[in-house]
């Protein structure tokens, strides 16, 4: 009989992820005052309760399924299974590990994985590769990068890992969620198969439910976020990322924005700026700097410069209704899919991007944007220059670009990288 | 008689050509496209001559640059630096499909940038279609409905009336006959005693992408024949194999060529994948069009078909009796990057020579690769 750790070490990584987890939230606990950075410290004490709660699964001898960020894991609460973001995985270790994952990301390049090809594929690949996850199935839509498309068929073809692929299209109309929701179902369907497990939809309509409450709660704290000094900190951006990605369709996620609402108007309330003051208002219109997330707290307290929201903090969706027919629900699961943070702006022009960007602009009245231009996202390069021309022709605000792996300290220096936005900040004040 | 210098061949190393002027003189209009994922029949039909977009000769990028970030393919950024510089003023449409995340930004590029210029008078129509990243019936049927919903774009912003039965006939007869010239030709190469280099089928299959279909396949028979009538090349070369990304430049083929080798046989998106598979004439003909697009060999952006390019490589490399397989990639291209990474311990684990190489799209590190290269044929002695 297969032991209870020998199937926990079907998920090594999360092990570490626990530990560190765990260390940070003592230190974090033990050295910040009460309140001090909100956002860390209750998504931290979530964040543990989750990942312990997989590994708990893996032991119980439950299906390890890995799935692409994009593949939003409320959707495999249809079964019983031991969800793994591949991209998540990889950069919340990239964040919280002294040394990052690089030593996965040179195993993977020294197999021939690309230089340029993304690490948030690249950690988890490395991972696999190094027998510290093993996986029973994968499931993963077709977008929204040519990483995603390039890097997955490695999980399928060397490490023999069965996977399932519901189709993306990559134009945003009534008939593509349409097909994407046919696509998620029969995808689910197909994926049961592998794991010997048969869906069940009311189970999945609860999980669906439970997402649904969160998301009044982060409209309202984006709306706080208009205020003037920003009732947030900066970190809040990064950590919701995380929850987005962990924790969707869990008790937990609703919990940490009721949290963070609470802390955020009280914030309001006392006209409060967590750096002491807010100097500068910026948007940061992609991803955040994963290996130096200390960034967000340097921003705000030596700068005194707030980033309003990254882009897992503005693409909010309407509530899945549940309670009409299936179809119904399947249609606004597509839509959300496809609406998804980096989705939404990867799998259609980027025209409505653009226009996102002048609008969020105003709307926050923001004095300037970062841009981390990360070398995976090639379907971003080309966006830059035309978003700095409409910013420039319609708000007048500049854009500061930063090329750079988001999660890997080697490719930029974070000194030079502080130094950049250093020298912009001064251009602006 | 030779290829040498020969004037369908000599198309392939310029953008315009005399028979491109001539179809422009005629009033006639020309379509860019960048992937072969294009139903290029359709748009023959409705009067077009379709026309992909290369860069072949051109080294700039300063002005690609201000539009792209510098770690985006070389290939697409030399094409648009070229159209911002005016090289593409000719084209009359532009399609664009989601073949790769370098090229599909071309759309948005070209609608706000390239076709904003000055000197362009009226804006060219655009044309995009959404292809599925799998190979399915599902997928199938989407793919489908974007062809039918293509065909309306077209009729009513260009041809103006329906593009009907006979001429969809007529397209893919001249179409089929052209896939199955080029076939002929390419199949000269695979012999034991090859009739032609790698690099000269390039040059023909460049120019076969620049020109009427009409025209082309004149000039294929004409060329053919040189071929068949022209004397054996040497046999006792390396008989390599070149897979990957796009290469619409000789100077890279006879790279590999000149260092004691020959390219007889390809897997490349200029080269054999392209002319692999034919459109059916029985039945319904834009369904058959459709189907030949979407079912017909992949290259890496469909996700789930890497088995079967795996499976036509080593019938390839059996067919063609390849010495060995260089597997090359643009640098920054992540498909091919990792298509190439697959194939290259797919290979070794058979025992079949391969290298796996990155390259500028214009060649700038010419020393660098050709030792990799030298250094691999001594391997493969
Ligand atoms: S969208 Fe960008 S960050 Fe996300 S997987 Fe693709 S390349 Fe990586
Ligand atoms: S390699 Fe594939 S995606 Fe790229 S241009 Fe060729 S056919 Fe299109
Ligand atoms: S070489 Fe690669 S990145 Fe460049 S156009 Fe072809 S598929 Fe796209």
């Amino acid at each position: 009989m297969v032991n209870r750790t020998e199937l926990e070490n079907k998920v090594i990584p999360y092990k570490i992820l626990l530990e560190t987890l765990q260390n940070t939230y003592d230190l974090v606990d033990s050295i910040l005052l009460d309140n001090t950075i909100p956002s860390l410290k209750i998504g931290l004490k979530y964040l543990i309760q989750n990942i312990e709660a997989n590994i708990e699964k893996a032991g119980d001898g439950l299906p390890v399924v890995g799935h692409h960020f994009a593949f939003q894991s409320e959707y495999l609460d249809c079964f019983d299974v031991v969800p793994i973001c591949i991209e998540g995985t990889s950069y919340i270790l990239s964040a919280l590990l002294p040394d990052g994952v690089e030593k996965y990301y040179d195993l993977m390049r020294n197999w021939g994985h690309p230089f340029h090809t993304c690490s948030s594929q690249k950690g988890v690949m490395g991972m696999t590769l190094d027998d510290l996850f093993r996986f029973d199935a994968i499931i993963c839509p077709t977008a929204p990068c040519d990483n995603t498309m390039a890097s997955y068929p490695y999980f399928k073809y060397q490490a023999d890992v069965p996977m399932v692929l519901p189709d993306m299209p990559f134009i945003h109309k009534e008939k593509s969620f349409k097909y994407y929701a046919k696509q998620i179902k029969k995808g689910l369907e197909d994926l049961g198969k592998i794991i010997g497990q048969k869906p069940d939809w009311d189970e999945l309509k609860k999980h669906l439910e439970i997402d649904n409450k969160s998301i009044n709660t982060q409209l309202e704290i984006f709306e706080l976020k208009k205020a003037i000094p920003c009732p947030v900190e900066n970190f809040y951006n990064a950590m919701s990322a995380a929850v987005t990605i962990f924790m969707a369709g869990k008790e937990e996620k609703v919990k940490y924005y009721d949290e963070m609402l609470e802390s955020a108007k009280n914030n309001y309330r006392k006209k409060k700026h967590h750096g002491g003051e807010e100097k500068i208002r910026c948007i940061f219109p992609y991803m955040l700097i994963f290996f130096d997330l200390g960034l967000c707290e340097w921003l705000d307290r030596e700068l005194g410069m707030s980033i309003l929201f990254d882009i897992f903090n503005y693409n909010f969706t309407k509530p899945i209704r549940t309670t009409d027919s299936l179809d119904t629900m399947f249609y606004d699961m597509a839509r959300k899919g496809m609406e998804f943070p980096m989705m939404k702006q990867s799998t259609d022009f980027y025209y409505n991007f653009i226009d996102d960007c002048v609008n969020m602009a105003k709307e926050f009245k923001s004095d300037c944007f970062i841009f981390t231009m990360h070398i995976g996202c090639k379907q971003f390069g080309s966006v830059v220059q035309v978003l700095r021309e409409a910013l420039r022709d319609e708000t007048g605000i500049p854009v500061l670009m930063l090329d750079l792996d988001v999660g890997d300290k080697r490719m930029t220096s974070m000194k030079v990288l502080r130094d950049k936005i250093s020298l912009f900040a001064q251009t602006l004040l | 008689m030779s290829l040498t210098n020969d004037k369908f061949l000599n198309i392939s190393n310029s953008i315009k050509n005399s028979y491109l002027d001539e179809w422009k003189n005629n009033k006639k209009k020309v379509l860019g496209y960048y992937c072969t994922y294009i139903p290029e029949e359709l748009f023959y039909a409705a009067g077009f001559l379709p026309y992909r977009i290369r860069a072949t000769g051109h080294e700039l990028d300063e002005l690609a640059d201000i539009y792209m970030v510098r770690f985006t393919c070389g290939f697409v950024r030399l094409t648009l630096d070229l159209a911002l510089r005016g090289g593409y003023d000719f084209l009359d449409g532009l399609f664009i499909t989601n073949c790769c995340d370098h090229a599909r930004r071309m759309y948005e590029l070209y609608d706000l940038v390239v076709f904003k210029r000055k000197e362009i008078k009226q804006k060219p129509p655009q044309f995009y279609v959404a292809l599925p990243h799998v190979i399915n019936e599902d997928g199938f049927e989407w793919y489908l409905d974007e062809i039918k919903l293509l065909k309306e774009q077209i009729e009513q912003e260009y041809t103006l009336k329906e593009i009907d039965n006979s001429q969809l006939k007529e397209a893919i007869k001249i179409y089929n006959e052209n896939r199955s010239l080029l076939r002929e030709i390419y199949n000269l190469r695979t012999l034991d005693n090859p009739k032609l280099t790698g690099s000269e089928f390039l040059q023909i299959s460049m120019a076969n992408t620049s020109v009427p279909k009409e025209i082309a396949n004149n000039e294929l028979r004409r060329i053919l024949e040189i071929i068949k009538n022209s004397k054996d090349l040497s046999n006792n070369r390396k008989r390599i194999m070149l897979v990957g990304s796009v290469v619409d430049n000789i100077n890279f083929t006879k790279l590999v060529e000149d260092s004691g080798a020959i390219i007889v046989s390809d897997f490349l998106c200029f080269g054999e994948r392209n002319i692999l598979d034919d459109v059916d004439l029985n039945g319904d003909l834009l369904e058959n069009i459709a189907k030949r697009t979407y079912y017909r060999m992949s290259c890496p952006r469909m996700m789930d078909d890497h088995k079967k390019r795996y499976d036509f490589l080593l019938k390839e490399i059996e067919r063609a009796k390849v010495d060995g397989v260089i597997l090359q990639r643009i640098n920054n291209c992540d498909l091919h990057g990792c298509e190439n990474m697959l194939l290259e311990h797919e290979l070794k684990d058979l025992g079949i020579p391969s290298l796996n190489i990155d390259r500028e799209a214009f060649l700038t590190d010419t020393t660098r690769l050709q030792t990799r290269i030298e250094a691999f044929y001594e391997m493969i002695k």
